[in-house]
């Protein structure tokens, strides 16, 4: 794999990862701000 | 109020009871760590001299991920009602730690001995300088029992604590295991073992002050 | 509680920043020149030196939060304590991973026995003991306290471990490998690298927050899960009702 190829893998793991987490976060509040609500 | 000596040593008198009714670890730990060894070289190939320069870090492999099954069985045979039991008695719970850590301790040296018999049996390993041994066998007991001792305390969630505790246990083990290969190793090519004793004793001291300092606390939130 | 709509705008604004310091620090490791010995490879360094820093940062945090929790018994400590160390371990993976990567190209193998990456390793199982640890505890308080107990020994055996990991790398000795990260770095180099530091410091903040948010929800869901409509017992014992409706006493 060529040396621009191992870089490209390395931000698609990191900034991928950091958005996902991100983003998984985000919508577990967002489930569980639905919940809070419905219970009153 | 009876001393805290006598207080571990009725502890540690009561583990070791349990354990001769129920003989969990002289016929199912004992034999699960000797038959680990066992598969070995079959996985690896039976070559002789590959099997004698492994042999000894793998026994500590084993001790220490094997040896933290006897701390386990230790604790989750302690039910709530029995903790409550203890502390209703007024026995000191750095009394408890100490007496547990003791027991697990003396069964873990146990488990060394045979498992160790069986090491070089299987091994072939060189046992030069094997007078040293005679200290570092119970050094290694006696942080591992701490270890588990103290992580068996605060896993006690019957589910998952035995699944859990050696996870904790194993990382935080590291110096041990290090320590005791090395000077096995180092016995064998007559290097330097010094350093690595004094890792284990300070280890040793730092896991059991850990272990007393915080039995008080985790009493009070069971 | 504090006013819900300027938490959310707060929020909003930290949600962006985060976007922005990655893109930033995106653009800056794309764009800086490469080096002169690993060519493109250094970019790596823009990503890998970052995370691993906020991973030590974040269990720094933890430790402190730990301690702050013994101290005050107040378990805002301990949600930060955890939420931090849960940060931590996701920055700690991504920093082995990138190790990995970049180390395939650079050196061939994708795992070296040195001192440093071996010991991140250890502390990465430590961590993930302390996750299982709380998970495995319904009750927030015997959680709070006994995570606390882990910690702290956690952060005293550290330590031991590192030291013990250094020494015994030493004996076999590893081969002296062009260590990533360790360069006369010039300054277009060193730019892009601060950028990615600060940007991924941001990151953390973020990520710090929100896990902090999540956690106070939940432990809001469990607190009214665990106490039902239930009629309270001194419901049984009221006052009589005299009123008899009018009728003659």
């Amino acid at each position: 794999m060529s040396d621009w190829g191992w870089v490209t893998f390395g931000y698609v793991v990191v900034y991928g990862g950091v958005v996902a987490y991100g983003a998984s976060l985000l919508w577990r509040t967002k489930v569980a701000r639905r919940k809070l609500k419905a219970r009153g | 109020m009876s001393s805290l000596s006598t207080q571990m040593a009725a502890v540690t008198r009561r583990d070791l009871e349990r354990e001769r009714r129920t003989g969990e670890v002289l016929w199912i730990t004992i034999p699960f760590g000797a038959i680990a060894l066992i598969l070995v070289p079959m996985a690896v190939g039976a070559d002789v001299p590959l099997l004698r320069q492994i042999g000894p870090g793998l026994y500590w492999v084993v001790v220490m991920l094997f040896g933290v099954l006897i701390a386990v069985r230790r604790t989750s045979m302690e039910t709530p009602a029995q903790r409550d039991l203890l502390a209703l008695l007024g026995i000191d719970p750095a009394a408890v730690f100490g007496g547990r850590a003791m027991a697990s301790g003396l069964m873990l040296l146990v488990f060394e001995l045979i498992v160790g018999a069986v090491a070089v049996l299987f091994y072939d390993i060189d046992l030069s300088g094997w007078p040293w041994l005679l200290l570092v066998l119970p050094l290694a007991a006696a942080g591992l029992a701490a270890l588990g001792t103290i992580a068996g305390s605060i896993a006690t969630n019957a589910t998952v604590g035995p699944a859990l505790i050696p996870l904790i246990v194993a990382p935080l083990a590291v110096p041990l295991l290090l320590a005791a290969s090395e000077i096995v190793e180092g016995l064998r090519t007559d290097t330097g073992i010094l350093r690595w004793l004094l890792l284990m004793v300070i280890v040793d001291l730092v896991l059991c002050i850990a272990g007393v300092v915080t039995a008080r606390p985790l009493q009070e939130t069971q | 509680m504090t006013d819900a709509s300027s938490d959310a705008k707060t929020l909003r604004w930290l949600d962006l920043a985060a976007a922005g310091a990655l893109l930033v620090a995106l653009g800056f490791a794309l764009f800086s020149p490469p080096d002169v010995i690993q060519g493109d490879l250094t970019r790596m360094m823009y990503i890998h030196v970052p995370t691993i820093l906020v991973a030590y940062g974040a269990f720094a945090v933890t430790t402190v939060a730990t301690i702050g929790y013994l101290i005050t018994k107040s378990l805002k400590w301990d949600t930060i304590a955890a939420s931090s160390a849960e940060v931590g371990v996701v920055f700690l993976g991504l920093a082995i991973a990138t190790g990995m990567i970049w180390g395939k190209p650079v050196w061939g193998v994708w795992w070296t026995w040195d001192a440093r990456l071996t010991t991140t390793a250890i502390m990465f199982f430590i961590y993930l003991g302390y996750l299982g640890l709380r998970r495995s505890i319904p009750d927030p308080v015997a959680r709070a306290q006994r995570s606390a107990i882990l910690g702290i020994v956690a952060v005293v055996q550290i330590p031991i471990v590192h030291f013990s990991v250094q020494w015994w790398n030493a004996l076999h000795q590893a081969p002296t490998i062009l260590r990533p990260g360790d360069p006369q770095i010039d300054s277009p180099l060193l730019g892009a690298l601060l950028v990615g530091l600060f940007a991924f410091a941001i990151v953390y903040v973020w990520l710090l927050v929100r896990r902090v948010q999540l956690a106070n929800l939940d432990a809001e869901l469990e607190a009214r899960d665990a106490a039902p409509d239930v009629p309270m017992a001194g419901e049984a014992v009221s006052a009589p009702d005299l009123s008899d409706g009018g009728a003659v006493s």
